[in-house]
């Protein structure tokens, strides 16, 4: 079945617009940042850099892990999914070649240095189910209330103080799960048990059922719509070429598997540098900081076994301000920025329902307390997780969804 | 008819898309007016599946105004 739907907009008569100067001003100031950057330290400015292609991509591609779950129960679409799972088979492959040169012998006890592996703790499903419900009700997920801020939404400014204080919730309560759970729970690495090749092989084997899986389920709505193309204008001389080159990159949202792809590699090239894309770590490194610096005894204890984690770990007492996560943080936010003002798609954006400042608030501390508890968000514990041949990836994937079918189930009862 | 969710983010213009048009009189077509992009892609998906047509036009920055008409 085909249709004729298109979702080109039709350019109609529009004011003289600054946003794309004022964009042209951000990368200028950007650069200046990354000098600046460069002189403090060199991996601050790739940090720096690398946190704009994110922040760029995120907003171009309107790629939102919320929806890839969310989507599946509302709408049995699948679109975003497919690109998750798109991006994660690149970052597999990419993930794979990186840990098998720095530890080339993957059946020692020991698991590849920065792999994102956690374990498989109780911990782990109850902070999936809170997340999930949390991002569907705050309307995005970190990175999503991230790149949104930058676009203008109010909405997830409040989303995120929600965030900072559920990581710091997740801190104070920490020491408790890890005697109970954490500390006792069995990590599982697959080049442990099946070696390199064996663990890409189950985890694309996996990633390609998974993919098919969601084909299966949209066809149950009975009218799956292709993916939108990429440009639909013509173009005769070079200088057509060009706009519409241009339109095509800055203006024009990208297809979710573009997006999907595009972040896949850029967690590919973090990974090389350094180690794969993360993000709660060094919020909660904030949040912590911010409560040592408050002085009213919000500071939470140091932390137990978080030394022994990779990933997304909380941050106790020794929170910090400034560190190479800062920058690809904060990054993020300025990518997005540019990517917004370029497209014309910046806008100061209020709710109009006072519950959805409520959404925001509580959905962001169920974020934040339960990428505590899970060692890291929708990007940290699962997006990098699963391309780290990580058993954990998978489980927090599972309790994610659970959680999303819970959130679509509690919007219903909103106004 | 008009239906005005600025402001709203997802799924809300979305859902209230979807409830617009099924409650939709015969002979009558739907303007959305939205300042959220993600849903120039949700909209047109489910418009679809219930049988519409969908015309999306930037009228802001950003804002867009989207015409669901019955097909034929």
């Amino acid at each position: 079945m085909t249709t004729t739907t298109t979702a080109e907009p039709r350019t109609g008569p529009l004011r003289l617009n600054l946003q794309p100067g004022v964009g042209l001003l951000v990368i200028a100031a950007a650069g200046l940042v990354s000098l600046w950057a460069a002189r403090a330290d060199s991996q601050f400015a790739v940090f720096w850099l690398m946190g704009m292609a994110f922040g760029f991509v995120l907003q171009r591609s309107r790629f939102c892990f919320t929806s890839a779950f969310r989507d599946l129960f509302l709408l049995r679409d699948g679109r975003v999914m497919k690109g998750v799972i798109a991006g994660m088979a690149v970052a597999t492959v990419g993930f794979t070649l990186i840990m098998s040169d720095r530890l080339p012998n993957s059946r020692l006890e020991v698991v590849a240095p920065e792999a994102h592996v956690s374990p498989l703790a109780l911990a782990l499903i109850v902070g999936g189910l809170a997340f999930g419900l949390g991002m569907v009700l705050a309307g995005g997920c970190i990175s999503g209330s991230m790149y949104r801020m930058a676009e203008g939404y109010l909405g997830s400014w409040v989303a995120f103080a929600g965030i900072m204080t559920g990581l710091l919730v997740a801190a104070h309560t920490w020491n408790w799960w890890w005697r109970l759970d954490i500390g006792r729970a069995p990590r599982l690495w697959l080049p442990n048990i099946a070696g390199y090749g064996g663990g890409v092989a189950i985890t694309l084997l996996a990633l390609a059922g998974a993919y098919v899986l969601i084909l299966w389920w949209e066809s149950r709505a009975g009218l799956v719509i292709p993916l939108t193309l990429m440009t639909h204008d013509p173009a005769v001389t070079f200088g057509d070429e060009l706009r519409r080159t241009y339109r095509a990159i800055f203006v024009r949202g990208w297809p979710a598997i573009s997006g999907g792809l595009a972040l896949g590699t850029l967690n590919v090239f973090l990974f090389a540098y350094e180690h794969p894309w993360r993000i709660t770590g060094e919020i909660s490194a904030w949040a912590s900081a911010l409560a040592g610096k408050l002085n009213l005894g919000l500071a939470p204890p140091p932390l137990l076994g978080v030394e022994t984690l990779a990933g997304c770990t909380l941050s106790g007492a020794e929170g910090v301000f400034l560190n190479h996560m800062t920058l690809s943080n904060l990054g993020l936010f300025a990518g997005a920025l540019v990517a917004a003002l370029l497209a014309q798609e910046f806008k100061l954006r209020v709710p109009r329902k006072p519950i959805r400042y409520a959404q925001s608030l509580g959905g962001g501390i169920l974020m934040g307390y339960g990428a505590g508890l899970a060692v890291g968000c929708t990007v940290g514990a699962f997006f990098s997780a699963v391309p780290s041949l990580a058993a954990n990836g998978w489980l927090f994937a599972a309790a994610l969804t659970g959680g999303a079918f819970l959130g679509t189930k509690a919007l219903r009862w909103l106004p | 008819m008009e239906l005005d969710v600025r402001g709203e983010i997802c799924p809300y213009p979305m859902m209230k898309a979807v409830e617009a048009m099924r409650a939709l009189p015969e002979g009558e077509y739907l303007e959305v007016y939205t300042d959220h992009s993600p849903c120039l892609d949700t909209i047109p998906t489910q418009a679809a599946r219930l049988g519409f047509e969908t015309s999306i036009e930037k009228i802001g920055s950003p804002e867009w105004r989207i015409t669901l008409r019955r097909k034929p």
